[in-house]
């Protein structure tokens, strides 16, 4: 899978990145002084990149916790993300990630126990407090499990802290973790799903959406909360048809009482995002619907864009209740 | 000659000596065209290029700038860097492709794009560009006397993953280097060609990905000839001629436009047509 491993000389002598190097017995190493290196120049190419992305080790210096953006999270909450991975092992046309990194190289930042200290001082501050740290926004932390036992490694310190909620955020039906913990009561394992026809186009390389319920199924039965995230929710012809029968069967599967949460999100890119975005999939129809508004932001038509939300979450409403639902922006 | 053979394709060598450049020129038929101040070779039909640069870093800065716009070469072309190298942890003859490169003059490190390693079964080496002919050779790695100073400057003219540095070791230590000839050279050259070729496939694969990429939708040209549009405009109009061509593949844009319509009313219909 990855035959370049790039690593910076700081960490390249860690435990973690020792781990991680091990498991690439035939993986290039290659030593660098700083990730950005290899990660920033300004002239790369993130799809090409994709044919073949090297995994780069480094340390992550600051900004280890970020408060998540206005308007996003749960309500009534201190809501904050972090990330120690960039760029993911799956390849959705309508990913950020495309536009955001010049790189499509896995970056992880091996330095977890800083992540650790800084998440600790939040939640010291005020134990009383309810507060959520989302993950899997810059990559899928399960997808990688197996390369990064991130999510094994936070279980056990999130098990510390009850007032604090960990949403991991995946498309993958890697399930080995739930197996091996106790289900950690203040975790979500939040689900990123749409039709599985729009799935099949724009959710390359990415499990089908069924077995990504099936999975789902299976974690709820080992005790874990899940949450459901239609983020971003897509148009396409018979839209409503395709959405009414992805709820239909999610909730045929899992019962209302083991969903922790519920999110609605639009599909809006930044412009110069969005050019970009159709010169890598020009044929992808579902872009064709987007168009641009005064503020350089590409969306679908506000009427559009409302009535997709407000059939989806009263289509929800069927089967869940408004409490469960939170905005993804 | 090359398998591959599309619209955009553009090879440019940057090789130091002549003895190095033969098979290569013999290879993809390149013919001279210039002989001062660098000597230029090109294929008549296809866009390859060669240039000899004589030894050391400026000379590879100097050739590669000097061939980048003697041959016009875009920001989609693929440039390479052949040449012999010594090396410590290498035998003789074989081919290594570079995926660092450093040098003692200056602080910043090069690596080139993982990219241009797939499939090909080449061994990879760091490379270290010194001033001066080495024959200690104190790290692993190969070394050189160009690679350094031609990656700096070759990846700034064109794409990172389109830009690959070959070389193939003559002298390790102990070698009597006053015993590596011209005919020598250009055996060892010969020996590894099926691999360079392989190497040059890929970045040709990769090249035409980044065309595609680039490729202006169906009727653009001749929309951009009916009307005038400003530079703003024609970035919209390709936005919406690729939506229209996924949304609507069967209906021709231009049976949309009436001839007395502007640019911004073209715009418009588009955009009307489009969000219904």
């Amino acid at each position: 899978m990855v035959d370049t491993i790039y690593a910076e000389d700081e960490i390249i002598g860690t435990k973690k990145a020792q781990e991680i190097i091990s498991k690439f017995r035939h993986a290039k190493i290659i030593s660098i002084e700083r990730f950005g290196e290899v990660f920033n120049p300004s002239n790369q190419n993130f799809r090409i990149q994709k044919t073949n992305p090297a995994l780069i080790l480094a340390r992550k210096q600051k900004g280890f916790v970020l408060n998540a953006p206005e308007g996003f999270g749960i309500r009534d909450q201190d809501n904050y993300y972090f990330s120690h991975m960039y760029n993911c092992l799956y390849d959705c046309s309508y990913c950020f990630l495309q536009g955001m990194y010049n790189s499509a190289n896995y970056l992880v930042f091996v330095n977890f126990d800083d992540y650790k200290h800084e998440i600790e001082k939040i939640i010291v501050k005020d134990k009383e407090k309810k507060m959520t740290f989302f993950t899997g926004y810059d990559c899928d932390s399960l997808a990688m499990e197996p390369i990064t036992n991130f999510i094994s490694d936070f279980i056990p310190f999130f098990r510390r802290y009850k007032n604090a909620l960990f949403e991991i955020r995946t498309k993958s039906i890697n399930n080995t973790i739930f197996r091996k913990h106790d289900a950690l009561t203040n975790c979500i394992v939040a689900y990123s799903l749409m039709p599985e026809i729009l799935a099949q186009k724009l959710d390359k390389k990415a499990p089908s959406v069924s077995a990504r319920i099936k999975n789902m199924k299976y974690i709820v039965k080992k005790g874990w909360k899940v949450g459901l995230r239609f983020d971003p929710l897509i148009y396409c012809n018979n839209w409503k048809a395709e959405y009414a029968e992805l709820f239909a069967s999610i909730f045929k599967e899992i019962k209302n009482e083991n969903i922790h949460s519920i999110s609605l999100g639009p599909l809006r890119f930044p412009k110069d995002f969005f050019n970009k975005l159709l010169q890598f999939y020009p044929k992808t129809e579902e872009f064709s619907f987007l168009r641009s508004n005064h503020k350089g932001i590409v969306s679908y038509d506000q009427t559009l864009e409302s009535e997709m939300n407000e059939y989806c979450r009263l289509e929800l409403m069927k089967y869940s209740d408004e409490r469960k639902f939170f905005s993804c922006g | 000659m090359i398998n591959k053979n599309f619209e955009g394709m553009s090879v440019r060598w940057v090789i130091a000596l002549k003895a190095e450049a033969e098979e290569i020129i013999k290879k993809y038929a390149l013919e001279r065209v210039v002989t001062k101040p660098f000597s230029v070779y090109k294929n008549r039909d296809i866009d390859i290029w060669l240039v000899l640069s004589g030894i050391g870093q400026i000379n590879a800065v100097a050739a590669t700038t000097y061939l980048y716009v003697k041959s016009d070469a875009s920001y989609n072309t693929i440039w390479m860097n052949l040449g012999i190298v010594g090396s410590r942890n290498f035998k003789i003859g074989e081919l290594v492709q570079i995926d660092k490169i450093t040098s003692n003059d200056f602080r910043d490190n090069h690596y080139p794009s993982p990219a241009t390693f797939k499939n090909n079964n080449v061994e990879r080496s760091n490379l270290i560009t010194v001033n001066k002919p080495e024959a200690l050779f104190a790290n692993d790695g190969v070394y050189d006397m160009e690679g350094y100073a031609f990656f700096s400057f070759a990846k700034k003219i064109a794409s990172y993953e389109l830009v690959s540095v070959l070389k193939i070791i003559s002298d390790i230590p102990g070698t009597d280097i006053s015993k590596i000839d011209k005919l020598s050279v250009e055996r060892l050259v010969r020996k590894k060609m099926p691999l360079i070729e392989k190497v040059l496939e890929n970045l040709l694969s990769l090249q035409e990905m980044l065309l595609l990429q680039q490729r202006k939708p169906n009727y653009f040209d001749e929309i951009c000839q009916q009307k005038k549009f400003s530079f703003s405009q024609k970035v919209t109009l390709k936005k919406y001629l690729t939506q229209w061509q996924s949304r609507f593949p069967m209906r021709n844009p231009l049976g949309e436009i009436g001839q007395r319509m502007t640019a911004s009313q073209i715009l418009k219909k588009f955009s009307d047509n489009l969000s219904r």
